[in-house]
């Protein structure tokens, strides 16, 4: 009897809750939304300053690429293993392993799972330093100087993101295209001139994936810069708004993924 | 000069409950009171950075809580504000103490330079240009909060708890530099401290806030001499009353 009451009385919370949190995310997507209006204007409208955005590009670009570099070997090491493994238990034969390894990296690993630890080093930096600034009432002072921080401190960050991002995509995923040629010979023995096909890529999937890069790369600044933006409270804030950051922007990725592809398959497969 | 009228905010539970002052031009107002009385929520909606839920804010007459984002910007020209967490970028001092001279106004490098020199002077920071807030104490951080708060002359400029974490000796220099600062541009300042017996050596007019109400406002003799039994014992610091 207790169990059903308290059972009742959860279901009444959900009631409660579920409308609220609906609601918040609602809003939370319009201010998204908002902020990506504003800063896509402010990208052409704005007033750069000396180096910001040079700056920007060398702290999420350059000193993301070893973390980036390393992790992605992993993957495409264990990715081609993994394929590599199961396609033997179908067909003995290897010889396509290379092209079709070099299809899915193209087409999605490279920038889909690359996203995953990018957005993981540089949301929780962007998220950090603006959540920071916030609570040490720089983001106030900005405004008090007529500087919209949106303007001063996003879009820096978004360009650099959109273009280091990309750029450190492609990279990682030639390592982790490297990495998974490196198995494939050593472990299966597929030759090197054997794995090296690129008879199964298309252009539509080279535009897929870049595209999916650049869309990676300006989601995670949005969405980590907006969790800065929003800190409240002190340094536990800046810690919430650091995680909200990589969560939100995981999970953009995977959304983005999921929008991009089937338009993709609809469109252009 | 300063006009707030009926002002209301409310975020878990109602910080201001129907404030209302008026701060005259030309005049050093202090506004003090216990924590969480509202200071600092007062002291941002005067700044256009909060809206309150309700009331007016009127500076120079022009009500500033229903003003668009390129009007406040415009209205922001006009006041100075001096944070109490100093709210210094990682820049040079020189650059910290330009930042609102570049953003707010068509200057010149090297008028915005001679601006600059002649501020840091002013603080008795000169030669300090070059360094970096990391690298300075407390009272040398407040000292390049003001020269950024007073370098485009505003003629509203509020401070925020100016004192906080500073020696007696620092502290009074500091209020010897807002009285100056005032004095020379003749403009008007707004001082949140809870440093009571040293904002009043320079303070004009008080208002005091308790539990989100302006329990008093008036000239400081009538505050050092008030009646009311939280003003009292707020001014003359006593262990016994109803706070």
């Amino acid at each position: 009897m207790a169990t059903a009451t308290t059972a009742e009385e959860h279901a009444d919370d959900l009631d409660i809750v579920a409308p609220s949190a609906l609601r918040a995310a609602i809003l939370d997507l319009r201010d998204l939304w908002g902020m990506f209006l504003r800063t896509l204007y402010y990208v052409f409208r704005g007033r750069r300053e000396p180096g910001a955005i040079a700056e920007q590009m060398h702290a999420i670009g350059n000193r993301s690429l070893p973390f980036m570099c390393v992790t992605m070997a992993f993957i495409g090491a264990i990715i081609c293993f993994q394929s590599a493994l199961q396609s033997q238990r179908l067909i003995p034969d290897l010889t396509m392993l290379g092209a079709t390894y070099t299809q899915l990296l193209v087409r999605d690993i490279a920038a889909s799972v690359g996203a995953m630890p990018f957005a993981t080093r540089v949301g929780a930096g962007i998220a950090a330093e603006i959540g920071s600034m916030v609570v040490t009432e720089q983001v106030d002072a900005l405004r008090m100087c007529a500087a919209d921080p949106v303007d001063y401190l996003v879009v820096p960050r978004f360009i650099a993101s959109v273009v280091m991002g990309t750029v450190v995509l492609l990279i990682s995923g030639f390592v982790a295209y490297l990495s998974g040629m490196l198995v494939a010979n050593v472990v299966f023995d597929v030759n090197v001139h054997t794995f090296i096909n690129f008879s199964m890529v298309g252009l539509a999937d080279l535009a897929v994936g870049l595209f999916k890069c650049v869309t990676y790369g300006a989601a995670i600044a949005i969405v980590s810069a907006h969790r800065g933006l929003t800190t409240f409270g002190g340094s536990e804030g800046v810690g919430w708004a650091t995680t909200q950051a990589v969560v939100g922007s995981c999970f953009a990725i995977i959304v983005l993924n999921l929008v991009i592809s089937s338009v993709a398959y609809i469109v252009l497969f | 000069m300063i006009e707030v009228v009926d002002v209301r905010k409310r975020f878990a539970r109602p910080v201001l409950s129907g404030v209302s002052l008026r701060v005259p031009k030309g005049c050093i107002y202090a506004l003090i009171g216990p924590g969480a009385a509202g200071k600092s929520v007062l002291f941002k909606i005067l700044a256009g950075l909060i809206a309150p839920d309700r009331g007016e804010v009127l500076i120079d007459g022009d009500e500033i809580t229903t003003m668009t984002p390129l009007e406040l910007a415009e209205a922001r020209r006009k006041i100075g504000m001096l944070f109490q967490n100093y709210a210094l970028f990682e820049m040079s001092v020189a650059d910290n103490i330009a930042f609102p001279l570049r953003r707010l106004f068509d200057l010149s490098e090297e008028e915005i330079s001679e601006r600059v020199e002649e501020r840091l002077a002013r603080v008795a920071l000169s030669g300090y240009g070059h360094r970096f807030p990391q690298g300075l104490s407390g009272g040398q951080k407040k000292r390049v909060g003001v020269a950024r708060a007073t370098i485009a002359r505003p003629p509203l400029v509020l401070y925020d708890e100016p004192t906080a974490g500073l020696d007696p000796v620092t502290s009074q220099k500091i209020y010897d530099l807002i009285q100056d600062e005032q004095q020379k541009n003749k403009s008007t300042c707004v001082v949140i401290s809870s440093d009571v017996t040293g904002v009043l050596t320079i303070a004009d007019r008080v208002g005091m806030l308790h539990r989100g109400k302006l329990i008093f406002d008036g000239a400081t003799r009538e505050a050092q001499e008030s009646d009311i039994p939280e003003v009292r014992q707020f001014v003359h610091g006593l262990t016994e009353g109803p706070l």
